[in-house]
């Protein structure tokens, strides 16, 4: 009699099509996917519009500007042909009034093409900054207006589906992959069939892993693929790629933990327990403790010594320049003070001062500023390191940096956003301590302001090691729950 | 039999590993949170009132100077961080503690220390009420599951029912060792706390921050009290314990990490906020109009700061133009927070699926970390600017408008700086609290009430299928 050799690919492909047959009917497969693709395009829909809300807001700053300068343009010229009455804080003409209360430019970030896949740290930070003379301080701080209670509650956005519910549905598909058998008797029965628990466990995780990233995976990269044509770039569709990857690869890492916790033979109760008393850790508290450790690590420098030092800064530019601020005003009782002369205009000593002090304030309280955003970049590195410990966080950084709300974004922002400040201020300081009016030409060549995007490359790099990361690790309990499970025992 | 059946089933417990393990590590979370919480506001207190003190002592010692100039460099305010805060921060990192009291704006309270954080902010904050509102459900659903299912499906709840133990001693028994589970990890620790903290406060803060405990007591009890019959309730109800399990874990995923998610959102589509754009362009425009009526009929003047008025008027004018704004900032700042409250409000409805809802909102108002009294900071140190632009502006209006053009010469003194009272802002008493959060106790009484007759409606049923 010739033996019958099991041939393992058929033999799986024969289990993941009973599997599939049985989760059809028992309803279970059906009601999980149901609620998943309910979540995830749930929460895509609040990615979406908080993406739309944040692009409305920049188109609506650069059209304000628009304004304002058409609006600046027309004074202008009626000033320089003499037709207008003046009014000295509103005179386009005085470079001072120019660099602060009439004109100012906005410094934006555009949302990243794929803003809607999370949204991160954008809630928290400007998208956008009025750039004028007032201090970093006066500008800087300023966020959209958000109710204090959602920034608490946290928003429902995608990568909080991914990273929080989907382990969940994983552990509700899997926490008795082979305990249900054993429970039911019928594990007895397949060990006496050719087959190894092994591929059985193989073709049990296969169908259950490939039903919920059929849903996560193609469901919210369709969806921004046909609503938003920014997302249909070629470096676009290799993230979308490192994002499914990351996404598949940790999916993969909670069935390879569901699966170990079958192959110690409990009762599904306990494997339950155990998938619960795991994800409990890893997804909520050890990303919390570790939030408070960097915290006490790495602690943000004192938010009060930072309103002291504005407010001594402040003083002392008051009290240096307190000769410019007292001197006689007569330009509003006399407002032909203020015409054009050969290119000249008198700046008013005190608006003058205005300037001169806030630039003053700036330069003493850089250093603490600077320090902010330095142990800002250190708390960074240390999550970075830190995320090691727990795949949630590692997987949370790769899919902000993805959508680009991650805080190394906005540092950049910030960075460039200053930069820039210096830049409209260095403009502004020799026509200021010159007296040279604004020129209808000098009006067109205001400094611009232009955002510099992170290289791709850069991101890139940062993600596919997270993924391959995930990946390794998926790996090993994988394998290793595989290599108990042809030990294991079947009672 | 009450007695008895408690007795024996905390026996179980204590002996299972799960209340070891589980308990522990709440245990120990528990103390690193409050000695974190602990260490933040020694700092941050010890900050705040020196940066008031010498903030003040700047402004009294500022030297001569022109009075408007001495408003534009203001003042900074800070809230005083209150001391349940260490239990319960609330919405603390997300709304900062610094006011800039400067000439002609009304400044938002700055410097968020969430700005300061990095991604994980986004998974929380590991504080003491967090662990009771999110943990410990989790901990009483693991430890309970199976208390009535697992004696039915050992045949031990057939034996007790033909000794003629009485179903109300077995649900209450039960539900006492339940509880006594609980408050063995919690009571020793919380006790500790409330003792502390209430030693380190001066006398006559001591009764109000008693009261605040109490009722903070009150209402964990009612939350922790709801998930423990809802979890005898199921454990009886469902087929097998591994059912009962399922259920109450779906349950416990959705009403506290799901729900409240899901009802911020909902309620922000419901009750929708303006963007910083909108909201800075309706104040500005209703500053300007009122600001042009008033200059029209207090100087005949077309727009504000025309060349018509002389700077022997500038005293005057600034003070029109300073009180033409309170009405329209009064009124944009009052509508962006009843829209704030009006969303929090219509979140406590949520609080009847998801009880967590209701709780986190009545914990942080017991603690004095909700909006509510963030609200009334920020309300008083709009007033303290508004006594400050007031002095000066008279200061002005009676010396600096007399020297004409050298308007902007004239200087005060110490005297002046002397009028402006210190900034002292007390925190509202416990009876403010409660009058902004007594729905959402009577919310988790009702769902208390509800999961205890939905315990005793499962256990009084047939028992033995």
């Amino acid at each position: 009699m010739k033996t019958m050799h099991p041939r393992p690919l058929s033999t799986l492909s024969l289990i993941v099509l009973h599997e599939a047959r049985i989760l059809v009917r028992d309803r279970t497969l059906l009601l999980v996917c149901c609620v998943l693709a309910l979540m995830v395009g749930y929460g895509l829909f609040v990615g979406l519009a908080q993406a739309t809300l944040r692009d409305r807001m920049v188109s609506q700053v650069l059209k304000h500007e628009q304004e304002v300068h058409t609006a600046n343009s027309g004074t202008l010229q009626s000033v320089l042909a003499g037709q207008t009455a003046l009014i000295p804080f509103s005179n386009p003409a005085n470079p001072a009034a120019m660099a602060g209360t009439l004109s100012g430019r906005y410094a934006t970030m555009p949302n990243a093409p794929l803003a809607a896949l999370a949204i991160g740290q954008s809630d928290m930070m400007p998208n956008y900054y009025r750039i004028t003379y007032l201090s970093k301080v006066q500008f800087m701080y300023d966020t959209e207006i958000e109710n204090p209670w959602n920034l608490l509650s946290g928003h429902f956005d995608l990568a909080f589906v991914i990273i929080f519910v989907l382990p969940l549905l994983v552990t509700t598909l899997g926490y008795n992959l082979l305990s249900a058998e054993r429970e039911h008797g019928t594990l007895r029965m397949l060990c006496s069939q050719p087959v190894s628990i092994a591929t059985l466990m193989t073709g049990k995780v296969v169908v259950r892993m490939l039903a919920l990233l059929a849903i996560v995976i193609p469901l919210p990269l369709v969806v921004l693929l046909l609503i938003r044509p920014e997302a249909r770039g070629a470096e676009q569709l290799v993230l979308m790629l490192s994002w499914s990857a990351l996404v598949a690869a940790y999916t993969l890492f909670w069935f390879a933990v569901a699966a170990l916790v079958n192959t110690v033979g409990l009762s599904s109760s306990t494997n339950a327990l155990i998938m619960v008393a795991l994800w409990t850790i890893l997804v909520l508290i050890l990303p919390v403790t570790m939030n408070l450790a960097v915290g006490l690590v790495s602690p943000a420098p004192s938010r009060t010594e930072l309103a002291n030092r504005t407010r001594v800064a402040t003083a002392e530019s008051l009290r240096e320049y307190e000769d410019l601020y007292s001197a006689d005003y007569r330009y509003a009782s006399d407002p032909e003070a203020l015409l054009v002369k050969n290119e000249r205009i008198e700046v008013p000593s005190r608006m003058r001062a205005f300037f001169l002090a806030k630039q003053k304030v700036d330069e003493r309280i850089e250093p603490l500023l600077k320090r902010f955003d330095q142990q800002l970049l250190q708390q960074q590195k240390l999550v970075d390191r830190l995320s090691l410990l727990s795949p949630a966080m590692l997987v949370n950084e790769a899919l902000t940096s993805i959508a680009g709300t991650d805080s190394h974004r906005f540092l950049a922002f910030k960075d460039q956003t200053e930069a820039f400040h210096n830049e409209w201020r260095q403009y502004f300081s020799p026509r200021i301590q010159e007296s040279r009016a604004m020129t209808m030409r000098d009006l067109s060549s205001l400094p611009r302001w232009h955002w510099i995007e992170i290289p791709a490359s850069e991101i890139n790099w940062s993600i596919w090691w997270r993924a391959m990361l995930m990946l390794a690790l998926a790996s090993v309990l994988g394998g290793l729950a595989l290599a108990r499970s042809s030990r294991g025992s079947i009672e | 039999m009450f007695a008895i059946i408690a007795a024996k089933d905390l026996r179980v417990l204590t002996r299972d590993g799960r209340l070891l393990w589980a308990g522990g590590l709440v245990v120990i979370l528990m103390l690193v949170a409050l000695a974190a919480g602990w260490n933040r506001q020694v700092q941050l207190n010890s900050e705040r009132s020196a940066g008031q003190a010498l903030d003040y002592d700047a402004w009294l010692h500022q030297g001569y100077r022109h009075p408007h100039d001495a408003a534009e460099q203001g003042m900074h305010v800070f809230k005083p961080e209150p001391s349940l805060a260490v239990f319960d921060p609330g919405i603390g990192p997300f709304v900062g503690s610094t006011v800039w009291l400067q000439a002609h704006r009304q400044s938002e309270v700055k410097f968020r220390p969430a700005q300061d954080a990095t991604g994980l902010q986004r998974f929380g904050e590991l504080s003491p009420a967090w662990l009771l509102q999110v943990l410990l459900p989790l901990l009483i659903i693991v430890i309970g599951f199976n208390s009535v299912s697992d004696e039915r499906e050992r045949g031990t709840l057939r034996q007790l029912l033909s000794l003629g133990a009485p179903t109300r001693s077995l649900l209450y028994g039960k539900a006492a060792a339940l509880a006594s589970c609980v408050g063995i990890l919690i009571a020793p620790v919380g006790l500790a706390f409330a003792v502390l903290i209430v030693a380190r406060l001066p006398a006559g803060e001591r009764v109000d921050v008693v009261y605040r405990i109490a009722w903070l007591a009150a209402g964990y009890g009612l939350y922790l009290g709801f998930f423990v019959f809802l979890t005898l309730a199921v454990s009886a109800l469902a087929r097998s314990s591994r059912t009962a399990l399922v259920l109450l874990l779906g349950f416990w995923v959705a009403a506290t990490l799901i729900a409240p998610r899901t009802a911020s959102e909902a309620t922000n589509l419901l009750h929708p906020t303006p963007s910083r754009l909108d909201f800075d362009n309706q104040l500005a425009h209703d500053v300007a109009d009122a600001g042009r009526k008033a200059w029209s009929t207090h100087f005949g003047a077309r727009t504000p700061w025309d060349p018509s008025v002389p700077l022997s008027k500038w005293g005057a004018a600034l003070k029109v133009d300073d009180e033409a704004g309170y009405g329209a900032l009064d009124e944009n700042f009052g509508r962006l927070w009843d829209t704030f409250e009006r969303q929090q409000r219509a979140q406590e409805w949520v609080g009847l699926v998801a009880p967590v809802v209701a709780l986190r909102g009545f914990s942080m108002g017991l603690a004095g970390t909700d909006f509510s009294q963030h609200r009334d900071f920020s309300t008083a140190a709009e007033a303290q600017r508004r006594k400050i632009q007031n002095i000066v502006s008279e200061d002005l209006i009676e010396h600096a408008d007399r020297l004409g053009n050298a308007h902007f010469t004239y200087k005060a003194g110490p005297e002046l700086w002397a009028t402006v009272p210190q900034f002292k802002y007390e925190l509202p008493s416990v009876s403010f609290a409660l009058a902004h959060h007594w729905a959402s106790l009577a919310l988790l009484a009702v769902m208390f009430c509800l999961s205890v007759a939905l315990a005793q409606f499962a256990l009084s049923r047939p028992l033995m299928r």
